[in-house]
């Protein structure tokens, strides 16, 4: 229902688009006052520091303030919707990552991809299925051989149900390789779980549990990615190991209300675009291992609706 | 390196006039956020954030951490002039605290509150400094059962803080824990109690529904009474402290301390849980227990240790593990992230030197505290002698901008004020407030901790009883609640028996 009137809304705003665009033609000194950057999660997450570091180095490409503020809620739904209803008329920007996607699959929310014009997608990172250093599964042959003999009695540490991370789980379990899903909301508590022994793998990104790989507390086993994740050369990817599991990789993305004018999205695009390829950020995407070339135009709104798709396909399986 | 050079060498750099300037200012906004009723420490640490874009790794950590430490504490500074906490975790300096400054002891009151936490946050300081490594792994041996006994512990620690009306208290407890589970719910994601309305999915705060019940009921009050908040003796005096009344509580603050170092440690607790099981615990042990709520100094002590004492050690598993334990930390997390500093076990090894330094300004701070406590005191001792009206415009802009600053979230005003409605009628009809808090902040806790534990045991429900620490901390709470309904139960048994008797009297 809410969604209904959500996508009629967007609809709405579609329609009208020719007699906004006029006021906005005239924009040109666009932007002239400071932009709001929405980061729908609260502080001290990957989509804080993306949404931070992002504001940051905006504020010099497009010489305006970018005060960040953080709404968190409902799987980053409560931000999405304040962004959603807000002006489109670009002074109003927010994160949208790959686990509100997945979120929407599972029910959560009332928007929808077409509520959003995705400006960038600026970061992303495959997902890998880490043991702890004192496991006795050191490779994912090891680890998925004894899910195969015992099913469901290994424990993975996840984000959740209904997220990719389930999706994963659950794409392994159809192969054969039932291991239990036990999920946590709070990321501390995540990290914690396999470092404390209380549970036998975690699904996570790299950048989220650097420090842990880099002290050799996780050992990364298996890359959920078309091809080797060029920092972590010796993880083999699902594929090699005979599993059809890709394209569930955990992205970024900067985003703005549907309806906001072309020259507008145009002018983000291109600062995002600029700030992404500075040196700061590339320091910040290697330390967090989500470099990638930026998607933008509709192959970012295409990736965001596939993703949607693909999770809502699987979930409904 | 060993040790004491490293020691040595945060010293100096903590005692750079640059660094210790640092602290010193962190400490000062901290107190004061922590003062104003709404503005939490942790507001006060978001907003802090971006200035610390500017500074070096370790700065931002001196200026965070000094925010921390003189955040938690500021918050009782209004919980024992105005009754009204600044933070979640000042709501027990209210209940002993409050009665203190209507006796005209504030000056004491406050005295006795600053030296506790600055003793408890000292302990705890001095344990990240000495004893990070192994409680470290101590933190990682709790896992989900453990934190659900935790939880159950702090539930009953109610009962405890309850005066005398254990099933009053029990009930607006269970009504806490079903404010706590409106939202969408943590482990299937479904919507639950939101009747359609989107706002709703968020949930509801616990944050959000403490300044409603208890800074905005306090001016509905404050105006439906026309009460003065003028003690019967004029404020900034009171009652001098002397040596003696802090060495006469040096049970209670070790107590809190202890508690508060242990319940910090482990990741997902923190200062509210803290105070409030010191408080219900300090409330048995104490042969003034039974005068609890009516301004005793242990009552006030041991919960204001507790809550500074899980300063230091909430950094524990932050510096040690890189796993920060609670909001205030995970935004110390993002100051040193957005600086390319990952902390946890490597930076012991590349970075020592902001380490030791980070252990000695904690140190430092705790120190400072006094000196800036009693400061920011005597400049909000002004607050009493405003006219009520005016002081509660204040409370309620405040209130107004903290409800909305929690998540920058409109509906949570809406939330808020009426929370103040509800929290006015109960403190009207004598309904205890502080239980339903306790709910929503441990409720929709102790239901993830709950699930996530089914989750990985695979359904067994007995892992709580067999797993050793789950269990011995289950079996403390069971005692806890029998110790506490204790007077109930012999009072209900004299009863029985004293109605037996006069019935067989009668026959005779």
């Amino acid at each position: 229902m809410t969604r209904t009137a959500a996508f009629l809304a967007a609809a709405g705003l579609f329609v009208a688009q020719p007699v906004l665009n006029g006021p906005a033609l005239a924009q040109t000194d666009y932007p002239s006052r400071p932009i709001e950057m929405i980061v729908t999660f609260g502080p001290g997450g990957g989509a804080d520091l993306m949404g931070r570091q992002l504001a940051r180095l905006l504020t010099n490409e497009l010489g305006v303030s970018i005060p960040v503020s953080n709404v968190a809620g409902a799987s980053g739904n409560a931000g999405l919707t304040r962004l959603a209803t807000s002006a489109p008329d670009g002074y109003t920007i927010g994160t949208l990552i790959a686990l509100t996607v997945s979120s929407w699959a599972g029910g959560l929310g009332d928007v929808s991809p077409e509520d959003f014009h995705v400006v960038a997608v600026v970061q992303s990172s495959p997902g890998f299925i880490f043991v702890p250093a004192a496991s006795p599964h050191q490779t994912a042959e090891a680890l998925f051989d004894h899910a195969r003999e015992n099913p469901g009695a290994l424990r993975v540490a996840t984000s959740g149900y209904g997220t990719m991370d389930d999706v994963t789980l659950q794409l392994l379990a159809q192969a054969g390789i039932e291991m239990t899903n036990v999920p946590f909301e709070a990321p501390s508590e995540r990290y914690a779980a396999p470092l404390g022994g209380h549970s036998d793998a975690i699904y996570e990104e790299p950048g989220d549990v650097a420090q842990f790989i880099e002290a050799g507390q996780l050992v990364p086993v298996v890359v959920f990615a078309a091809e080797r994740h060029p920092d972590f050369p010796d993880v083999p990817t699902a594929a090699e190991l005979g599993l059809d599991i890709a394209e569930l990789d955990i992205f970024r993305s900067i985003a703005v209300p549907a309806g906001t004018p072309d020259e507008i999205v145009a002018r983000l695009e291109e600062a995002v675009v600029t700030a992404v390829a500075s040196d700061e950020w590339q320091a910040f995407c290697q330390q967090t291992y989500t470099c990638i070339e930026p998607v933008t135009g509709e192959a970012a709104q295409e990736m965001v609706t596939g993703f949607h798709d693909l999770i809502a396909r699987q979930l409904q399986n | 390196m060993g040790t004491f050079e490293l020691l040595a060498g945060g010293l100096q750099n903590a005692f750079a006039l640059g660094a210790f300037l640092t602290i010193v200012i962190g400490l000062m906004v901290g107190v004061i956020a922590g003062a104003l009723p709404g503005i939490s420490f942790v507001n006060a640490m978001a907003i802090a954030l971006p200035f610390t874009y500017v500074m070096t790794p370790t700065q931002a950590m001196l200026f965070l951490g000094g925010i921390y430490v003189g955040g938690v504490f500021g918050g009782s500074i209004s919980s024992i002039m105005i009754n009204v906490p600044g933070t979640p975790a000042s709501l027990p300096a209210c209940w002993d605290g409050y009665p203190m400054t209507r006796r005209g002891e504030v000056r004491r009151a406050i005295s006795i509150a600053v030296t506790a936490s600055a003793t408890g946050g000292l302990a705890s300081a001095l344990l990240l400094t000495f004893g990070a490594a192994p409680f470290a792994s101590f933190a990682l041996r709790f896992s989900q059962p453990e934190f659900f006994a935790a939880t159950v512990l702090g539930l009953i620690s109610v009962i405890a803080i309850a005066k005398d009306r254990p099933a009053v208290s029990l009930l607006s407890m269970l009504l806490g824990i079903v404010v706590g589970t409106v939202g969408v719910d943590s482990t299937y994601g479904v919507p639950r109690f939101t009747f359609g309305v989107p706002a709703l999915q968020s949930g509801i705060d616990f944050t959000v529904v403490m300044i409603g019940l208890f800074a905005v009921s306090e001016v509905i009050d404050l105006l439906a009474t026309n009460r003065d908040l003028r003690p019967k003796k004029t404020a900034g005096q009171g009652l001098p402290i002397r040596f003696r009344d802090i060495w006469d509580i040096r049970g209670a603050i070790a107590r809190g301390a202890g508690l508060g170092c242990i319940i910090g440690v482990v990741p997902g607790a923190g200062a509210t849980p803290a105070a409030v099981i010191a408080y219900g615990i300090e409330r048995q042990a104490s042969p003034r227990g039974r005068e609890f709520g009516t301004g005793v100094e242990s009552g006030l002590a041991a919960p204001e240790a507790a809550k500074n004492a899980t300063t230091g050690a909430a950094m524990i598993p932050l510096l040690t593990l890189g796993i920060p334990g609670s909001a205030a930390t995970a935004i110390m997390l993002a100051a040193m992230m957005l600086h390319g500093v990952n902390p946890g076990p490597m930076l012991f090894l590349t970075d020592p030197t902001m380490i030791y330094t980070i252990f000695v300004a904690m140190i430092v701070a705790n120190l400072l505290m006094i000196g800036a406590g009693i400061g920011v005191a005597q400049f909000f001792s002004t607050l009493m002698r405003t006219p009520p009206a005016v002081l509660a415009a204040f409370i309620v802009v405040l209130s107004v901008v903290g409800a909305y600053g929690v998540r920058n979230n409109i509906f949570d005003v809406y939330v808020c004020l009426a929370f103040g409605v509800l929290g006015w009628v109960m403190k009207r009809t004598g309904f205890p407030s502080a239980p339903l808090v306790l709910g929503v902040i441990l409720g929709p806790l102790a239901e993830r901790y709950f699930m996530t534990s089914l989750a990985s045991s695979g359904g067994d429900w007995t892992v709580f009883f067999t797993r050793p620490i789950s269990g011995t901390i289950l079996l403390l709470a069971f005692l806890f609640a029998v110790w506490s309904l204790y007077p109930s139960i012999k009072g209900a048994l004299a009863n029985f028996r004293a109605s037996r008797e006069a019935e067989h009297g009668s026959r005779n």
